[in-house]
């Protein structure tokens, strides 16, 4: 670790950590700080009051329990999904079919949880939970299977199952699994029992404790074991891989199915934790901003946590911003999508804020995986 | 000193937050008796969507130039955000409020039995009258769809009359198609009809405008002369579509879209309406009265003027179409359509 | 390197070998068609005329992707970049009341889009795939948040008949009877062909997409190219984002791209990089569509969403089992370092 740029107001006690945790932060702060004046200057133009509009959004975030548990509700499935995608990118690939693997996982998890009756929560919890998780893993392990035997795409494999998989989904919850009690005219799946739902305790939904928990795990199998190891050379350079004897077509696969599970988890922990059963239109884009989770977190198995956390919040905040200050919600599209380019374009907000680099940052890359194999 | 400066700008952002996050705003006081609120939770959609969030959104706007309501709307990004939306309009302790959307049905029961002081109108929301505080504003669609149809059977030259329509995930879009259908028959039992449903899932079926453009445009090419567009905005641009071929007729949905879709003019020849904005305005000032019913409450449904076709529909044309209302209404005619 | 593979071939078995393939598909499918056009040509000609349609949006984004992706930079924010210009396209035709000058800046907003892709992927060297997905995200806030309802445009683009041609049997309806974009989407397709493989231009593009640092030693600007392409790109998907607005619908909605971006970036591929090839992906994809509406037309009851899957399924298989691995540009997203 080179400390080539330590601030000398730093005593030389706190190096180390406290300096790693500050670089690791320090650009992505600023980003959001830059992003979140910009979004106030668009809200002036527009004639609304980003001081009303911006309290509203924090308040509707932070400003209570129930508002933090929401955030953290929200930023659940986004943490999975962004660790979907982002684990697949370690290994070169660009899986934009956590959206279909997390339907898969949220519908597979539903029926598990209504389907079966008298188990206790102890059992019935996590039996969905890998029912989900499973079905994730096998409908992502199809564009893995095809990139390795027929060369198939995956960017464009894993947009068609998406579409694929809202189809099945669609027809499922309003065919062959579609409540019938009386009184039902939605097209949905009936109720999950309660011995499978998700508790939250004291406003912390406890999907979002699996969440970190998985977060850990993911990190630790990508930096301290063999498969880690194997899936990020295939990722760096899948010709040297193969020289050095790695399976890479085995690791291709593997990669996608355990991205797939964790985006199937993902829809698992929302039916379970959040809507209780599965219902056309409740999951979309769940997976979709999970690319943008795994960007803003630098592809980083622990950076989607937070990352997940700052959107959540965005989503949790926006009816309480829309409520007091009558803003439309687009823009805090808009501040994502701004967040997003300063965190990637980290020259600028070096040049803005004068942050010096700390030796040799480790810089994002995603599209080396774009057409390599 | 730029990290100084660094630190110094996120500091003053985060504590001007929190500082702020402390002070309430300085808007009306719900809570006081004299003060009448109404509330508004748009479905996945916004309140200026030229279909029934914008409807059911006029019918407050009424309430607050009549009535002197207090008004304010909160739009829906997430169907998970039901519950969280009508509940920033409980704690400020709003009077009424209107949610609208039959996907709303539970999280308005569920918000009604935890607020009892207030009023919850459920627009297209069916429920068992189990809960004192909520009514569940229902169109019978199948009977504005089943008008439209005869008129359509009725103007068509070709014998062929086609629909462009959402999604079957909705009921009342099944029940317009369903009733468009049987109307159609009624006139005419050997009508080709070709109606079709958006292949999309519920998320984009009604925000297609392209998909419904270009498949109104294979319905014409097919030999049809009226077109029903019953979904959203992917209906308008069904409707759009078929006013820039000439001669060719369309009916629009929900509210007269006359009023909306100014660029369906040359073909509009009138609209399946259900009169969303009347039926939430008259709940809204039974509700101010302390008269609102408790279980369903049924809304009016019903064709749009034609504008300026009134002097190109047929006196016999308009006459049939009364005498079928007037069978509908009492039960001589049906449309056939069970839910 | 297959070109490399089978160079020492006779011209005969070359051709079979690299195209075979691809020509017993064409000859099915015209076989097919023809038989179909005798059974019934009004239908034949509605599907293949909704065909060419649902294929324009996909083949102008397919050869914006394509261009950057020659010249070494990935764009996955085609879906932004139309969405922005279908808005803009719309305002400017708004204020303006004429279509070609919303066109126009329609055409201009994908370039400036186009730019600050290239300014991103090219100075900045961000990962191009963030690039996009800014880009994809900004368009849908900043359209959603400005767009004002009651702004409508008069009318949309009309389809210009090519004289005698637009009368020919089967392929004068489907091919010589469009709007103008329309036309224009099918000479691109020809034309960038032709700049890409036969024109100095297109070397140096390729060269900049396969061995930026060959290219540069031997004077080409290996910055210049990248940027050029980008934003030719960018028109090109701008022309798209007006088709939306100003030739396919004659409305703007929010978020009405509806995912044709990456549906074109499927085709791009599925094109093997090639304006041709792409084109017929586009086609395949425009037809498979207008098919799945023709079987809701003729009233099969099977559940719409097997009928909506069969262009997903249809690529996938036929990605899988013919066309094989896609090679792509060596340089392509890797941003570009002068020594």
């Amino acid at each position: 670790m080179s400390t080539g740029s330590v601030d000398p107001a730093v005593s030389k006690r706190s190096k180390g950590f406290l300096i790693k945790i500050w670089h690791a932060i320090n650009i992505p702060l600023a980003a959001v700080v830059l992003a979140l004046l910009i979004g106030a200057i668009i809200l002036l133009v527009s004639g609304a009051n980003p001081i009303q509009a911006y309290v509203a959004l924090f308040r509707g975030a932070f400003g209570s329990m129930t508002a933090l548990g929401r955030t953290l509700e929200k930023a659940t499935p986004l943490v999975f999904s962004g660790l979907a995608v982002a684990f697949a990118f370690k290994a070169g690939l660009f899986n934009i079919g956590a959206q279909g693997q997390l339907l898969f996982g949220a519908m597979i998890a539903a029926a598990i949880g209504f389907g079966i009756d008298g188990l206790p929560s102890i059992i019935h919890v996590p039996l969905a939970l890998l029912g989900g998780a499973l079905a994730g893993a096998l409908y992502g392990a199809i564009p893995g299977a095809l990139k390795v035997y027929t060369g198939a795409h995956e960017v464009i494999t894993t947009i068609m199952l998406n579409y694929i998989a809202i189809n099945i989904t669609d027809y499922l919850a309003s065919g062959p699994l579609k409540d019938t009690s009386s009184g039902n005219v939605l097209a949905r799946t009936p109720e999950i029992m309660a011995s499978a739902k998700i508790p939250s305790i004291a406003n912390i939904p406890l999907g979002f404790v699996l969440a970190i928990l998985m977060s850990i795990l993911i990190w630790w199998i990508l930096s301290r074991t063999t498969l880690g190891f194997d899936i990020r050379t295939v990722g760096l350079n899948p010709n040297a891989a193969r020289y050095a004897g790695i399976k890479v077509a085995f690791t291709i696969i593997l990669t996608m199915v355990l991205s797939g599970a964790l985006a199937g988890m993902g829809g698992a922990v929302e039916t379970q934790g959040v809507v209780g059963r599965f219902q056309p239109g409740f999951n979309i884009g769940l997976g979709f901003d999970g690319i943008t989770i795994a960007l803003l977190g630098k592809t980083s198995p622990l950076g989607v946590i937070p990352a997940a956390i700052l959107i959540g919040a965005m989503k949790a905040g926006a009816s309480q911003m829309q409520f007091d200050a009558g803003v439309a919600k687009e823009i805090v599209d808009v501040i994502q999508a701004l967040m997003l380019f300063f965190v990637a374009a980290d020259v600028i907000v070096r040049k803005v804020f004068r942050i010096r680099a700390a030796g040799e940052e480790e810089k994002i890359t995603l599209s080396t995986g774009w057409g390599q194999q | 000193m730029s990290k100084k400066l660094f630190f110094l700008l996120s500091l003053v952002v985060l504590t001007a937050m929190l500082l702020a996050s402390c002070g309430g705003g300085g808007e009306a006081d719900c809570a006081q008796d004299d003060v009448f609120c109404v509330g508004l939770v748009t479905d996945v959609g916004e309140v200026d969507d030229k279909s029934f969030n914008q409807s059911a959104w006029e019918g407050v706007q009424q309430a607050e130039k009549d009535l002197g309501a207090v008004v304010n709307y909160v739009e829906t990004k997430d169907a998970k955000d039901y519950a969280a939306n009508i509940a920033l309009f409980a704690d400020k302790k709003y009077d009424v409020i209107v949610t609208v959307g039959f996907l709303m049905a539970d999280a308005t029961i569920e918000a009604a039995g935890k607020n009892p002081n207030i009023q919850f109108i459920g627009v297209d929301q069916w429920n068992d009258g189990s809960v004192a505080n909520v009514t569940g504003l229902l169109f019978p669609e199948d009977k504005a769809g089943f008008l439209a149809g005869a008129l359509a059977a009725m103007m068509s030259k070709t014998g062929t009359v086609a629909a462009v329509l959402g999604t079957d995930l909705v009921p009342p879009v099944v029940a317009f198609k369903e009733g468009y259908e049987a109307g159609a028959k009624y006139i005419n039992p050997g009508i080709n009809l070709i109606s079709t449903y958006h292949p999309g899932g519920a998320d984009v079926a009604f925000t297609d405008p392209e998909w419904g453009a270009t498949t109104a445009k294979q319905a014409i090419d097919n030999g049809a002369d009226v077109v029903f567009g019953a979904g959203g905005k992917t209906g308008n641009g069904a409707i759009i579509e078929v006013a820039s071929h000439a001669g060719l007729l369309c009916i629009g949905v929900d509210s007269d879209q006359w009023e909306t879709v100014p660029e369906a003019h040359p073909c509009l020849i009138s609209s399946a309406m259900k009169l969303i904005t009347p039926g939430v305005f008259d709940l809204v000032k039974l509700a101010k009265e302390g008269s609102k019913p408790a279980g369903l409450y049924f809304g009016a449904t019903g064709l749009a003027s034609f504008h300026d076709f009134e002097s190109k529909v047929p006196q016999e044309v308009k006459d049939k179409l009364a005498e079928i209302d007037a069978g509908l209404q009492d039960g001589s005619v049906s449309t056939g359509y069970a839910p | 390197m297959m070109a490399d593979t089978y160079s020492s071939l006779p011209n005969w078995k070359y051709f079979l070998r690299r195209y075979g393939v691809l020509t017993g598909l064409g000859l099915v499918v015209l076989m097919t068609t023809l038989y179909f056009y005798f059974r019934d040509p009004q239908i034949t000609e509605a599907v293949l005329a909704s065909t060419v349609r649902y294929s324009t949006p996909l083949v102008l984004g397919a050869l914006c992707g394509l261009l950057g992706e020659r010249a070494g930079v990935i764009n996955i924010g085609i879906e932004g970049q139309m969405l922005m210009s279908a808005f803009v396209g719309f305002l400017v035709t708004a204020w303006t009341k004429s279509l070609w000058l919303g066109v126009v800046g329609g055409v201009l907003t994908g370039a400036l889009m186009g730019l600050l892709l290239a300014f991103m992927s090219v100075t900045l060297k961000l990962d191009q795939i963030i690039g996009g997905t800014v880009i994809n995200i900004i368009a849908i806030g900043l359209t959603g948040y400005f767009y004002q309802v009651g702004l409508a445009i008069d009318g949309k683009l009309k389809p210009i008949p090519l004289g005698p041609l637009a009368n020919l049997p089967l392929v004068g309806k489907v091919f010589f009877d469009n709007p103008p974009i329309t036309y224009a989407a099918i000479v691109l397709v020809f034309v960038v062909q032709y700049v890409l493989f036969y024109t100095k231009w297109g070397l140096r593009t390729r060269a900049v997409g396969e061995h930026p640092r060959a290219a540069d030693t031997v004077g080409v600007d290996v910055y210049f190219m990248r940027y050029a392409n980008v934003v030719l790109g960018g028109a090109i998907a701008g022309l798209a984002g007006a088709f939306l607005t100003l030739e396919a619908v004659g409305s703007f909605e929010r978020v009405m791209t509806n995912g044709r971006g990456f549906i074109a970036l499927a085709v791009m591929l599925f094109g093997k990089y090639t304006p041709l090839g792409a084109w017929g992906a586009a086609l395949f994809f425009g037809l498979t569509s207008a098919i799945q509406t023709q079987v809701q037309f003729a009233g099969v009851d099977i559940p719409h969403q097997f009928i909506g899957m069969i262009p997903y399924v249809m690529t996938i298989l036929v990605l899988a089992g013919f066309v094989g691995r896609t090679r792509v540009p060596a340089a392509d997203g890797a941003p570009y370092e002068k020594e």
